[in-house]
C-alpha cells in the first residue's frame, strides 16, 4: 500500500517554520507528521491524501517533559516510550504511564507521541481518555504568534474531531499541579494484549486527610461517541473511602448510564460488563496511589 | 523527488526518492536489502519490517524514506559482524526460533533493541516485548527461549559485547 502522491516534504526546525509551511497550503492539503502511527495508516489507506507532509521531528520546542511547581508539561512530540519510562511523573498522573506502557507494542511506543494521539482523537485510543480524566489542557499556537490553552473537556469534540483549528499546531499537553493525596490509573481491555481499547478507563481521585474522596474524575474510551466523562460514577465516588463496595456501586452507575455500542469487537452488554470489571481494578489502583501505596 | 542521505548498516547512501516512498521499499527495492520483510504494510501490525532507526526498533512500513534523511538505519543484514552471527541470531539457530523465517528479521531487530535496554529479562517481559511481531509458525515458545538464552550469553560475554 502506497500513500497517494505527495508533492512536498518539509522538515521545519521551529514552530514558526512549521506554521509557515502549513500556511502555504489550503486547509487540509498539508498535514503534520509526528510519529506517523495513525497518519501513515491513514495515508496508506488514502483516507488522507496530503499534498504536503510537514515532519515535526526536528522541532525542539515540541520535545521534552518539564515540571514547574508540580505542574507537568509534556511536549507534543513526547513519545510513549519516554512517558512509560518517566519515573518522575507524580502519583496523581500515573495514569499517563499506565496508558503509554501498553499502547500497541514496543515499535509503536518508540515512535508514537502524545501530541499525535490527542490530535487524532481516535475512538478506540488510550491518551485522549487519559488526558480527559487527568484534567489536562492542550496548548495550541497559531501562525500569528498567538497561543491558547484548551482544557480537555472542550478539546475532544467527538471521534476524530478536536477543537484544534486548521491553522494551529499543538505545542504541549499540560497538567496542573495536583492537590495532595491524589492518584490516578488507566487500564483497558482489548481483543489481544495491548491492543486498541474495546473499553478503556481512566480514574483520578483526590482524598482529604482522612482518606475520604473529595474529587473524582473518570473518563472512558472505546465508546462510539468518543472519549467522554462518566459523571454518574464521579458523583458516586465522592465522600467514599474507595472501598470495594463504593467502587462497585460507582462502576455499576457508569455501566447503567452510558450508551454502549455493539460492534465486531464486543456487544453493548459486554461493554457494560467490561466497564464494571476494568473500572473496579482501575479505581482501586487510583485510590491506592492516592493513599501513597 | 527529494535527495536523501541515509546511513544503512554503516554505509552512506544518497538517493533521489519520491516523497511517498516507504522506508521499507527504499531498503528492499532501492538498496536490495530484502532481509527486511513486508507482512501487512497497511496497519503496521505484523512487525516483519522492523529495523533500527538510530538504534531503536521501528516499523519501516510506517515511515517515509524521506523521514530517515540524516539518520542511521540498521537492517537484519547489519547484525552479523565479520561473517559472525550475533548472539541473538546464534541463539535462534540453536533453539529453532524460526520455521519459515518470514517473521525472523523483524523479531531479531526488535529483540536486539529490547536486550540492549533489558539485559536480564523475564519470560513475561520477553513476551510483552514481542507483541509487535506476529509469527504464524512457531507458537513463540522457541523464540522466547532463544531470546532468553541470548540474554544469558550476552551477559556472560559482557565486555565482549554482541
Ligand atoms: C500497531 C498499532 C497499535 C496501536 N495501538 C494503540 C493502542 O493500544 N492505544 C492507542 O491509543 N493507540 C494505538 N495506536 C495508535 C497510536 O497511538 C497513534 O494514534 C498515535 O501514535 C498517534 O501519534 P503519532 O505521533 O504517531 O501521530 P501521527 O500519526 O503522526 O499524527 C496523527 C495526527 O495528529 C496530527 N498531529 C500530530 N502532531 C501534531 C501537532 N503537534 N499539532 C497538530 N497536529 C498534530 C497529524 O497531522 C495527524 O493528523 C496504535 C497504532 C499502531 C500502528
Ligand atoms: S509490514 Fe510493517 S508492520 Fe507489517
Ligand atoms: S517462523 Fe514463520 S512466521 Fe515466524
Amino acid at each position: 500500500m502506497y500513500p497517494a502522491r505527495i508533492e512536498h516534504y518539509e522538515r521545519p526546525q521551529s514552530v514558526a517554520e512549521a506554521l509557515a509551511a502549513l500556511g502555504r497550503f489550503e486547509p487540509g492539503d498539508a498535514i503534520f507528521l509526528a510519529g506517523g502511527m495513525s497518519a501513515m495508516q491513514a495515508m496508506k489507506s488514502r483516507m488522507l491524501q496530503p499534498r504536503c507532509v510537514i515532519d515535526l521531528q526536528d522541532v525542539a520546542e515540541l520535545q521534552g517533559v518539564t515540571r514547574e511547581h508540580g505542574a507537568l508539561r509534556l511536549g507534543a512530540m513526547t513519545r510513549y516510550a519516554a512517558i512509560a519510562a518517566d519515573a518522575a511523573i507524580p502519583s496523581a498522573y500515573q495514569a499517563l504511564r499506565d496508558a503509554a506502557a501498553h499502547v500497541g507494542d514496543r515499535q509503536v511506543r518508540n515512535r508514537g507521541t502524545i501530541g499525535g494521539s490527542v490530535s487524532w482523537n481516535y475512538v478506540a485510543s488510550c491518551m485522549p481518555a487519559t488526558v480527559l480524566g487527568l484534567r489536562g489542557a492542550m496548548l495550541l499556537a497559531a501562525a500569528d504568534g498567538s497561543t491558547r490553552r484548551v482544557v480537555a473537556d472542550d478539546f475532544f469534540l467527538g471521534p476524530l474531531e478536536t477543537a484544534r483549528r486548521d491553522d494551529e499546531i499543538l505545542l504541549a499537553v499540560e497538567f496542573p499541579a495536583p492537590p495532595a493525596h491524589c492518584g490516578s490509573a488507566y487500564a483497558k481491555w482489548g481483543l489481544i494484549k495491548d491492543a486498541l481499547p474495546v473499553v478503556g478507563i481512566c480514574v483520578m481521585v483526590g482524598l482529604d486527610d482522612d482518606d475520604k474522596c473529595v474529587s473524582a474524575r473518570i473518563a472512558l474510551s472505546g465508546l462510539a461517541d468518543g472519549c467522554q466523562r462518566a459523571s454518574a460514577g464521579e458523583a458516586s465516588l465522592l465522600d467514599s473511602e474507595g472501598d470495594e463496595q463504593a467502587i462497585a456501586v460507582a462502576m455499576d452507575a457508569i455501566a447503567e448510564s452510558v450508551e454502549t455500542q455493539s460492534d465486531q469487537s464486543a456487544d453493548a452488554d459486554y461493554r457494560r460488563q467490561l466497564i464494571r470489571s476494568v473500572g473496579r481494578e482501575v479505581a482501586a489502583r487510583a485510590f491506592a496511589r492516592a493513599r501513597g501505596q | 523527488m527529494k535527495t536523501i542521505s541515509v546511513t544503512v548498516n554503516g554505509s552512506v547512501f544518497e538517493e533521489d526518492v519520491p516523497e511517498r516512498l516507504l522506508l521499507v521499499d527504499f531498503l528492499r527495492d532501492r538498496l536490495a536489502l530484502t532481509g527486511t520483510h513486508v507482512g501487512c504494510t497497511h496497519e503496521g501490525v505484523c512487525g516483519a519490517c522492523t529495523v533500527h532507526l538510530d538504534g531503536e526498533a521501528v516499523k519501516s512500513c510506517m515511515m517515509l524514506a524521506v523521514q530517515a534523511d540524516g539518520h542511521a538505519v540498521t537492517t537484519v543484514e547489519g547484525l552479523a559482524r565479520d561473517d559472525r552471527l550475533s548472539a541473538l541470531q546464534e541463539a535462534f539457530a540453536r533453539h529453532h526460533g524460526l520455521q519459515c523465517g518470514y517473521c525472523t528479521p523483524g523479531i531479531l531487530m526488535n529483540m536486539t533493541d529490547f536486550l540492549t535496554g533489558n539485559p536480564d529479562p523475564s519470560e513475561d517481559e520477553i513476551r510483552h516485548g514481542l507483541i509487535g511481531n506476529l509469527c504464524r509458525c512457531t507458537g513463540y515458545v522457541h523464540i522466547v527461549r532463544a531470546v532468553k538464552d541470548a540474554a544469558r550469553v550476552l551477559r556472560e560475554n559482557t565486555g565482549g559485547a554482541r
